[in-house]
């Protein structure tokens, strides 16, 4: 991105570079932010029914990258169909995400359920710090620390054309698309899940008032333990989306984007499900936006955007995060507390 | 079922055999023994803080007795979880509605139907809800929470009555309603009785309406039965009388 220049020639601005850059970072933003949504999802699904953060979930994220990592490694040869494999790297993360993030609800969090709230939260952190050793020795079996991804052939390749307009400017590539569509498809699937169904429904009950969701003859426990499963499985699945599209990771690459999409699940409304997902994608283009911002320095008045760098793309998210809370502090969607009971 | 209903007449449906039940130290229900017999509407009547509450918790399985049993339909129910003992055709509306404010009317009906797994059915009763309060009808795809104390109340008990209970709890379901609701409420509740043989365990501060459609009651003080016998001698009792029903 950062290849682009304006070129103020006299008092003419490039308006079509200006543009091509801002649809660059709506493109981009919204493949970034629909990550940041599906992985602020675990976060807020299970705060939903616990009221619990489940610092955890950033490893269960990167597990699910490292299991895609070793699928794609494993079929590296295969002559199987690239997207095939995608579809292999995404059940195979799906599956073992979800189950990691029961078995860790099932032993750390529910022996402690009506324990003052401290007490599950530093167990969750202790909880991220045994996975991420426990990743850091998975990982290590390779022989190396940083493992590099190696995607499907055809992945790569620039994207030219999208119905019939030249999009070469964009920069973008076919595995962005790729994530683009199936973290979108799965944003809709949660939504028709919870908003449609029988188990939506009584997730959502359970979310608000447990005691009186067993008076349904809802099993709470069992709905923990799914929404747990969810979670996990949509972080599983974000890990898989993280490993195409930066094709590198390793034990600890759970962490700053972990820490992201739980800034996600806040600025949207901790809890809340569309909450996430629009927290995801603002975050997501606030995100890249300040990265190419400074570009637009070279338009007339707008020289001080050049003390914006690139490198404080990461710190203007967390910077829109308070902002946000400042003005609405149950997020952008958040139910005030006094709601729940 | 059929076996339940050749005993019906006999048995009762519901007793409670020397029920102790605490909140940490506080020792809140102290030895009840009390029975409710199938198309009863029984009437539990008492002050604040009497264990009203607290009993119809305890037959739910939202606490646990620490001593007696719970027979319901002659099973020793004690101890079970609540949400297992909700799907054997006991509703309980607990204190202060807890409606779901953040679903809609309709999904609160789906949730009170969460055991049964045929759609055809789920949405008969719906239906038979929508006839019993029309109001909910109208108020259909609004959030529950939205609505007025009354209907709220109205939702909560429709949503109890989605699975067709053979024992319906109701812990004070006139509890802060205006006149004219609270006339409906217990409209309904009769009917329910009449109409449809549910029976019917019925909490109430307003003892005076609640002993009007019982035909047994029972007046608790701080957690033990003070008298108990036909409505409507517990109505003319003069002690209850000064106690309860707001005689001089
Ligand atoms: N959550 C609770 N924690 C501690 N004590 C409670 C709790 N709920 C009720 N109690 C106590 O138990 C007793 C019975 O309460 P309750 O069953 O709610 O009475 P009622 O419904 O007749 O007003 C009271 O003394 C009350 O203070
Ligand atoms: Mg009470």
């Amino acid at each position: 991105m950062s290849a682009f220049r304006l070129h103020n020639t006299g008092d003419q601005v490039d308006l079509q570079t200006v543009m091509t850059i801002l649809l660059q970072v709506l493109v981009g933003g919204l493949s970034l932010g629909v990550l940041y949504a599906i992985v602020a999802l675990g976060y807020t699904m299970v705060y939903g029914v616990l009221q619990l953060i489940n610092f955890a979930h950033s490893e269960v994220f990167i597990t699910g990258g490292i299991v895609g990592y070793f699928v794609f490694h494993a079929l590296q040869d295969s002559s199987m169909n690239g997207y095939l494999k995608l579809v292999l790297a995404c059940l195979a993360a799906m599956i073992v995400s979800g189950a990691l993030n029961v078995v860790i609800e099932r032993l750390a969090y529910r022996p402690l359920r009506g324990a003052q709230r401290l007490v599950p939260l530093i167990t969750a952190i202790g909880v991220s710090l045994i996975l991420q050793d426990t990743l850091k020795f998975v990982v290590g079996l390779t022989g190396m620390f940083d493992l590099s991804v190696t995607l499907p052939k055809g992945f790569t390749s620039p994207l030219t054309k999208f119905a019939g307009i030249d999009i070469t400017s964009l920069n973008l590539q076919v595995k962005d698309v790729i994530l683009l569509v199936v973290a979108t498809l799965m944003l809709i699937g949660l939504n028709l899940l919870v908003n449609h169904t029988r188990l939506g429904r009584a997730i959502r009950a359970v979310a608000h008032d447990r005691q009186t969701a067993g008076l349904m003859g809802i099993d709470s426990n069992r709905i923990i333990s799914l929404t747990f499963l969810i979670g996990g499985a949509l972080g599983g699945l974000g890990g898989v989306m993280y490993a195409m599209k930066y094709q590198a990771l390793n034990a600890y690459s759970g962490m700053a984007p972990g820490m992201k999409a739980f800034s996600a699940a806040v600025l949207g409304g901790i809890g809340s499900i569309p909450g996430a997902m629009l927290g995801g994608i603002v975050l997501g283009w606030v995100e890249t936006l300040l990265g190419v911002v400074s570009l637009f320095s070279a338009l007339p008045g707008l020289h001080w955007l050049s003390y914006i760098k690139a490198e404080y793309k990461d710190l203007g998210g967390f910077l829109a995060l308070i902002l946000i809370l400042f003005i609405k502090p149950t997020g952008l969607l958040g139910k005030s507390s006094t709601e729940k009971v | 079922m059929s076996a339940d209903n050749i005993t019906a007449g006999a048995a009762p449906l519901l007793e409670l055999r020397d029920v102790h039940t605490y909140y940490g130290q506080i020792h809140a229900l102290k030895g009840l023994n009390l029975t409710v017999n199938p198309g009863e509407i029984v009437a539990l009547i008492g002050g604040n803080g009497a264990g009203k509450t607290t009993t119809l918790k305890t037959v739910s399985g939202m606490m646990k007795p620490k001593q007696g049993q719970v027979i319901y339909q002659g099973q020793n129910i004690s101890g079970i979880p609540s949400h297992t003992i909700m799907q054997r055709s006991m509703s309980h509306v607990p204190e202060g509605r807890r409606i779901f404010p953040q679903l809609t009317v309709r999904e609160n009906l789906e949730v009170g139907a969460f055991t049964i797994t045929n759609r055809k059915l789920i949405e008969q009763r719906v239906q038979e809800g929508f006839a019993l309060f029309p109001r909910l009808k109208e108020r259909e795809t609004q959030l529950g929470g939205t609505m007025s104390g009354g209907e709220q109340q109205m939702l909560a008990i429709a949503r109890a009555l989605m699975v067709s209970p053979k024992l319906l709890l109701l812990d004070e379901p006139s509890m802060g309603l205006s006149p004219l609701f609270v006339e409906a409420i217990f409209d309904i509740v009769e009917r329910l009785n009449r109409e449809h043989g549910t029976t019917i365990l019925l909490v109430e501060q307003n003892a005076n309406m609640a002993l009007a459609i019982a035909q047994r009651a029972y007046v608790l003080q701080t957690g033990e039965i003070r008298l108990s016998g036909n409505a409507a001698d517990i109505a003319s009792d003069e002690s209850v009388r000064k106690a309860y029903l707001g005689d001089e």
